[in-house]
């Protein structure tokens, strides 16, 4: 057990995911016969067949066989479309705020990743196959995210890991952080920054001017062990040298904003910082900056139509997330919810209504462009030959009020089968709890159960 | 307590509690001190001797001198100067090893209402519980009830750590007697106790945040033991490394003479222990585990010493009820995972299947001792989560779950003590080692077998093993008499009278109530030592069951009605025999 190596220095190889005993998932095969199938990407295409190989989408085209032992599914008269994904989700995850400094950067969700959680069954239920699980908004800049395969059924956190997913982080401005750490009183010990817009750009430029010194003390130090082997390593800090990883560019930021005003603001911070990879998330007021949020080459991912839960986010319109799109930035529409995760389609639908966005532009809402926000484009978002098996068979079509999902796969394998769904489909139940505990009564219960699951308190 | 002691009155009443209690002590620790050793030799006579698992003497002798074991065998000499136990039909073994533990060490209060600290974000270290350098050795009390406790139900050693929050300081391997903190321990810095309990409303409040704690705190203990190493070697040219008493603590565990000992009960905490080990490497060992059926492979991966908790979840409080828990795996075997039905249509149905799935998984939790000898796993066990009394009653079940009763006593000994590091000196019944012993009526996992002695470093302890009368739980007397009732419905209270009449043996009575003056008949009234159940004819309702417990000239349980679940009912006694 004795150390040979400076426990810095292995960092990186750790965040690479060097790691023994990871799960191999299940990869599956399949043959999805004679569906409509919206790639997104590439159009739609009537009564056409999708053979999956290992999980991977190996052949798009008609009149497609069956290789010995594979599968056949009938799509016929069904559709067929990638698997949804929601870049702001809170489902799956043992805690969700470390609320108690306006920066943690070095807490990291897939630490607390709950493959348990039955929320991963309800989403792929509705169709999604990814979720971007983040930290809550308390702090300015909260803890890295994690995005997750819905691989229900495993036990094994890093089983559900989207593997050579990037590294994100959430950041978080107006009101929320100043909530939590500006108004503190009542014997709760005092007011700490930011109390205002203002604090909260401060708690950023000193956040990063901390990670640019600790970036360059290491710098230092490297360069002259070289010289001198007997050169002293300067402190370890884990929350600067995430701050440095996002100076070196290798997190993207994903942050909780609602005014147009500090949108702004976050992306001067970030020029002056030279980072550049940003996506905000809520962001309201987006469609008022749309033009310089295309030119920042920054992302937007949205409601679709939900406001007025508190004062920052009265200025508002269901023609955001099609605005933002006619202005050519990167959008998508996202749930921050165990229960709006479970129809996203209908979400992005909702774009047609306000704002006329064609059919592929409206499901690229919900696919391709949150996987671009997230940097899995290249694997999933679309149905193209090569791209992970991530697939959703609908019974209507998903931008109709009569689409309902009917199978879900992910890497090829059927994790839902609205034919074989049963009450009961927990992965674990407390011994100690009585049944009934949590029994969702009626639709205002049911409200109130999502409310304090997801909603409160994230966004 | 705090509201309590600050009234008047209530303080008036503690002030006489303390009396009481100061009063009571010099007589105890008379007791106990006064009465001359006459001798540090003891004798077994005629034992069977289980030495360890698989290796017995059928009829023998163990002697015990000055603390040790002097000799084991069918033949040994009794020295002149011993005491000798005539322990014929009694079965000697080893002293049972716990693996974690705070035995020894009181609990201390927590205030309610501490300040919080002006920055929460970065408490002082005693608010955000980390106190690795804590040792428990400075918080050891022999008196404390923990050790008694343990003793009698058969430990004569454990790994004990400090209470506290994520790093609440460093464990010792303790003996379970002697008179002085210093008697107790047998190994100083055994381990570096650690636990996903968060601070309340400080840094680090959360299993994430105690997750990077946990990587800043050592990626940066280890920097600084690398310094230091460089200034040990020379000096010159080095700024002096300034003492850190958090971070230096970690160093033995850097150097890999000391494990990271992580409480770790659920299969998320037990990963999240594992991932944390590699992602650090240090050597690590697992205790308080109960979900290991879900983590079975990665356990096996780590090859780490696992200490399994001798405690179980409760039985839930359930519409249908087991007497047994032979039955309650009959019951839990119901469980059908295919059931699809609309809830409005068959609530019961669901209700039960519900129920067999909650039975199906407290079932995975006596069987997982089970599963760990299974795949191949040595484990200990902890007693972190568990009252002492129930260890012989938990042990049985997971015998009967499948655990071979020589894989439990390896647990409970030899297991224990190889994997604490301890095999040296405890961990069997053979010559040089520690006398720790426990002395059984009959073998130790038949079902009414007593401890009748303890040895703990040569001392010995007995126990009253005379049969007590039926009545292990309470005080259950005779029931007969008028009762009068209340039973707590979501419609309101209901209330009326209880007659039971006879004998504890032979009981019959009827009940009355607001609604119905018309006396219903008690059927299948039974008393088991002081539990109570019986069941009658609800009028248009079907058959109702109740489940009460008697304490004295009180009861209290519940009244299930067909339908409509459970109800909470309690009574009083206010007339006929006490």
């Amino acid at each position: 057990m004795k150390k040979t190596t400076i426990a810095p220095l292995i960092i990186p190889l750790l965040m690479l995911g060097v790691t023994t005993a990871v799960a191999q998932p299940r990869v599956g095969d399949v043959l999805i016969q004679n569906g409509t199938v919206l790639t997104v990407t590439n159009g739609t295409l009537p009564e056409t067949d999708i053979l999956v190989r290992h999980g991977k989408i190996e052949k798009i085209g008609k009149g497609l066989r069956a290789p010995r032992g594979v599968e056949t599914v009938d799509a016929t008269g069904r559709y067929v479309m990638p698997g949804i994904i929601d870049a702001h989700s809170h489902i799956a995850l043992s805690s969700v705020n470390e609320a108690t400094s306006p920066v943690t950067a070095e807490v990291r969700m897939e630490d607390v990743t709950n493959p348990y959680h039955i929320g991963i069954y309800r989403a792929l239920a509705g169709g999604v196959t990814t979720s971007h699980t983040m930290h809550g908004s308390a702090n300015v800049i909260g803890g890295q995210n994690e995005t997750i395969k819905h691989r229900w059924g495993y036990k094994d956190p890093d089983a559900l890991r989207f593997e050579g997913a990037p590294r994100t982080i959430k950041f978080a401005l107006g009101e929320n952080p100043t909530r939590v750490h500006g108004k503190r009183g009542g014997g709760q010990g005092k007011a700490l920054r930011p109390s205002s817009r203002m604090g909260v750009e401060a708690v950023l430029r000193d956040a990063f001017a901390e990670g640019q010194r600790y970036k360059e003390a290491w710098e230092r130090y490297e360069a002259e062990k070289t010289r001198n082997p007997r050169a002293e390593p300067p402190p370890y800090d884990l929350r600067l040298e995430t701050m440095a990883d996002i100076l070196r560019g290798d997190i993207l930021i994903h942050c909780h904003s609602y005014r147009a005003d500090e949108i702004l603001m976050l992306m001067r911070v970030l020029g002056d910082f030279g980072v550049k990879k940003i996506t905000f998330q809520h962001a309201n007021e987006a469609f008022k900056v749309a033009p310089e949020l295309a030119a920042f080459g920054a992302n937007a991912s949205v409601f679709s139509d939900w406001w007025s839960y508190k004062f920052e986010v009265y200025y508002s319109t269901a023609y955001n997330a099609a605005i933002l799109t006619r202005n050519g930035v990167v959008t998508s529409i996202n749930s921050d919810s165990g229960e709006l995760n479970r129809h996203l389609y209908h979400e992005a639908a909702k774009t047609q209504k306000y704002g006329g966005l064609t059919d592929d532009e409206a499901l690229a809402l919900i696919t391709i462009n949150p996987a671009r926000q997230l940097g899995i484009e290249d694997r999933v978002g679309s149905i193209e030959e090569g791209k992970d098996a991530d697939l959703v068979i609908f019974e209507g079509h998903p931008l109709s009020v009569y689409g309902v999902p009917q199978m879900t796969f992910v890497d090829g394998v059927e994790y839902f089968d609205r034919e074989k769904d049963p009450d009961d489909m927990r992965l674990f139940v407390d011994p100690e709890a009585p049944v009934g505990d949590g029994m969702i009564e009626t639709a205002r219960d049911a409200h109130a159960v999502e409310r304090y699951d997801g909603r409160l308190g994230n966004h | 307590m705090t509201a309590f002691l600050s009234h008047p009155a209530g303080a008036g009443l503690c002030r006489a509690l303390l009396m009481a209690m100061l009063l009571l002590l010099p007589t105890r620790a008379h007791a106990q001190t006064d009465v001359p050793v006459v001798t540090r030799t003891y004798a077994l006579e005629n034992a069977r001797i289980v030495q360890a698992p698989g290796r017995v003497i059928e009829r023998g002798t163990v002697v015990i001198r000055d603390g040790l074991i002097l000799s084991v065998g069918e033949a040994v000499d009794v020295p002149f100067d011993a005491e000798r136990i005539a322990a014929d039909s009694m079965v000697v073994y080893a002293g049972f090893i716990d693996g974690l533990s705070h035995a020894g060490v009181p609990k201390p209060k927590e205030s309610q209402n501490r300040d919080r600290p002006d920055d929460p974000g970065n408490p002082p270290d005693d608010v955000a519980g980390i106190q690795p350098d804590r040792d428990v050795r400075a918080m050891l009390v022999p008196e404390d009830k923990s050790v008694k406790d343990l003793r009698e139900a058969g430990f004569g050693a454990a790994h004990t750590v400090p209470h506290g929050r994520m790093l609440p300081g460093v464990g010792a391997d303790v003996l379970l007697g002697g008179e002085k903190p210093g008697d107790m321990v047998l190994k100083g810095e055994a381990s570096l106790f650690a636990q996903f309990q968060g601070a309340r409303g400080v840094y680090p409040a959360t299993p994430m945040g105690m997750m990077a704690k946990m990587r800043q705190l050592y990626r940066e203990a280890d920097r600084r033991h690398r310094i230091a190493a460089l200034y040990a070697d020379n000096a010159a040219g080095i700024e002096r490394p300034a003492y850190d008493a958090v971070h230096d603590a970690f160093f033995p565990v850097l150097e890999g003479r000391k494990p990271v000992f992580f409480y770790a009960d659920e299969a998320l905490e037990i990963r999240r222990a594992l991932r944390l080990q590699r992602d650090l490497g240090f050597p690590l060992m697992l205790g308080g585990l109960a979900q290991t059926f879900d983590v079975l492979d990665a356990l096996k991966e780590a090859r780490v010493p696992l200490f399994l908790t001798l405690g179980f979840p409760k039985a839930p409080k359930q519409a249908a009820k087991a007497k047994k828990d032979s039955v309650e795996a009959e019951m839990a075997a119901q469980y059908d995972p295919d059931i699809r039905t609309a809830t409005y249509r068959d609530l019961e149905a669901e209700q039960r299947n519900l129920e067999a799935r909650q039975r199906q998984s407290r079932e995975q939790y006596i069987r997982s001792a089970a599963m760990l000898h299974e795949a191949g796993l040595r484990f200990g066990f902890s007693t972190m989560d568990v009252k002492p009394a129930d260890v012989h009653k938990n042990l049985r079940l997971m015998i009967e779950h499948g655990l071979p009763e020589e894989a439990a006593l390896a647990a409970l000994t030899t297991d224990a003590a190889e994997l604490l590091g301890l095999s040296q000196s405890l961990g069997s019944v053979d010559p040089g080692k520690i006398a720790n012993l426990v002395v059984t009526t009959k073998p130790y996992f038949d079902e009414d077998a007593k401890i009748k002695y303890v040895f703990v470093d040569g001392v010995k302890y007995e126990f009253d093993v005379t049969e007590k009368k039926k009545a292990a739980g309470g005080k259950p007397g005779n029931p007969a008499g008028t009762w009068s009732y209340t039973i707590t419905t979501p419609m309101g209270e209901f209330g009326g009278t209880i007659t039971l009449e006879g004998t504890p043996d032979d009981l019959h009575g009827t009940m009355t109530s607001d609604q119905t003056p018309e006396p219903l008949e008690l059927q299948e009234l039974t008393l088991e030592g002081n539990e109570l159940s019986f069941g009658f004819d609800v009028p248009g309702m079907g058959y109702a069951t109740a489940y009460v417990v008697i304490t004295g000239d009180e009861m209290e349980g519940a009244l299930t009605i067909p339908g409509m679940g459970d109800a909470p009912l309690t009574a009083t006694r206010t007339g006929g025999p006490r």
